[in-house]
């Protein structure tokens, strides 16, 4: 292990005067999509998710899940709707319900970070846009094993 | 209980996380997922599938501050999460796997929760934490990645310059930091911020930021991992995320006037609570205790 000692009543700081310092444009590019994206769905989930609690109409009736919510998940989906889950179809070939659409939030959530990655990796140097690089790959697998791996 | 009363009591389970959360020092979701597992009547699937969009859009509000202000880092970022990320997602599959494929196997997620949770109080109880440590050599790797960044204090009125370290040695724990967000529905901020800190030399803001950053993208991958089962159900989401999302709005202002001592006193006796609770139903479910 590398020696680290640890001070910490000293602090290594240069530039005392300055208050504004040059921000890193891949940080930024990350921080700035991040945040437009976050808004955009939270605001997706949430509507139709509140929606949906309130009036209990959706692709899953309200009373329904909370009959079989203490199943497993993939008990659940054969009680339910007789199917296997295995993809994004079941909430993807649904979207005009409110529930869905609430889980389509969801989604654009978990996909911000891979869309920051794209942005970052732009204005990354070589080395890093070579690591983002490999980031953006494990993502985008994250997203598509269930299709390309099919169980 | 009629299915309404449930609703409204995760809503307002986690509108009290929020709130607690930020002024104990501790994330949403190690609260979240073990007490939801102790207390309410949805599948160990369903609860970390929530916990994980729960602890995800926490981290996804609060990164993007972070990262404008130069605290948190994608130069740190980047090397750690290429290899928790693949952990992250194997935890996600191997999670549902223990669930679906074996019989019990919701008892071994809750006895297994119950565990880490204890680990996760002898972090918070023993863990030191350093607010600048001071890094006497860099290792090799961390020297060619050119790992460093720059912030302005205001406590100091001085901008800090740091550079990390140990990113080798570093490495294996965040895998295994990765594994376990994936296996259960976890933020794992308290895994991610000694590493970040103690082992690669991080200064405290500096860890506590980026560590949010690796949960956006370590828990975002599992989340899909969870999606792709089905295991995400809007009624429990709903109102899991907008509790935790307006609670944490008032406990950040809160914690900004005061953080008193015996409110994360209290947040651990709540863990420790959590944790016995899905360690004696998990072997109740094992035959192994009687029911409570």
């Amino acid at each position: 292990m590398q020696e680290l000692e640890v001070k910490p009543e000293t602090v290594e700081s240069v530039g005392a005067e300055l208050r504004e310092v040059p921000i890193e444009p891949m940080n930024y590019v990350f921080g700035r999509i991040m945040e437009i994206l976050t808004i955009v769905g939270l605001i997706a989930m949430f509507i139709p998710g509140i929606i949906y609690v309130i009036t209990g109409k959706g692709f899953l009736s309200r009373e329904i899940v909370v009959k079989y919510w203490g199943l497993k998940a993939s008990a659940f989906w054969q009680k339910v709707m007789g199917i296997k889950v295995f993809g994004y179809s079941w909430f993807l070939n649904h979207l005009g319900t409110m529930d869905c659409l609430s889980i389509l939030g969801v989604c654009i959530l978990a996909v911000t970070p891979l869309i920051c990655l794209i942005g970052a990796e732009i204005k990354a140097d070589s080395k890093y846009k070579i690591l983002i690089g490999i980031l953006i790959i494990e993502f985008l697998f994250a997203i598509a094993r269930p299709i390309l791996m099919g169980h | 209980m009629i299915w309404w009363m449930w609703v409204l009591a995760l809503f307002f389970m986690t509108l009290g996380i929020g709130i607690v959360a930020p002024i104990a020092g501790v994330g949403g979701g190690v609260l979240f997922t073990p007490l939801t597992m102790a207390f309410y009547p949805f599948s160990t699937d369903f609860i970390r599938g929530a916990g994980l969009v729960m602890a995800m859009t926490s981290a996804l509000s609060s990164a993007p501050h972070f990262a404008k202000k130069g605290l948190a880092n994608l130069r740190i970022l980047a090397p750690v999460v290429v290899v928790s990320i693949i952990f992250s997602i194997l935890g996600g599959i191997i999670g549902l796997w223990v669930t679906n494929a074996f019989p019990q196997g919701k008892s071994y997620i809750k006895i297994g929760l119950g565990c880490i949770l204890f680990v996760v109080f002898l972090v918070y109880l023993f863990s030191k934490r350093v607010e600048f440590p001071q890094i006497t050599h860099i290792d090799p790797i961390s020297e060619k990645l050119d790992i460093h960044g720059a912030w302005y204090e205001p406590s100091l009125g001085k901008v800090v310059e740091y550079r990390t370290t140990n990113l080798l040695i570093a490495l294996p724990a965040f895998a295994g930091v990765g594994f376990i967000a994936g296996m259960f529905g976890l933020g794992a901020g308290w895994a991610n911020v000694p590493v970040l800190n103690l082992v690669m030399g991080a200064p405290l803001k500096v860890a506590t930021s980026t560590s949010m950053m690796i949960i956006t993208i370590n828990d975002a991958a599992a989340c899909w991992v969870y999606m792709a089962r089905g295991a995400m159900l809007a009624l429990i989401i709903v109102p899991s995320v907008l509790g935790i999302t307006i609670g944490a709005r008032i406990g950040a202002r809160i914690a900004v006037k005061s953080r008193p001592k015996s409110i994360k006193y209290l947040v651990m006796v709540i863990m420790l609570f959590a944790a016995v609770m899905d360690i004696w139903k998990g072997l109740h479910g094992l035959g192994m205790a009687p029911p409570i």
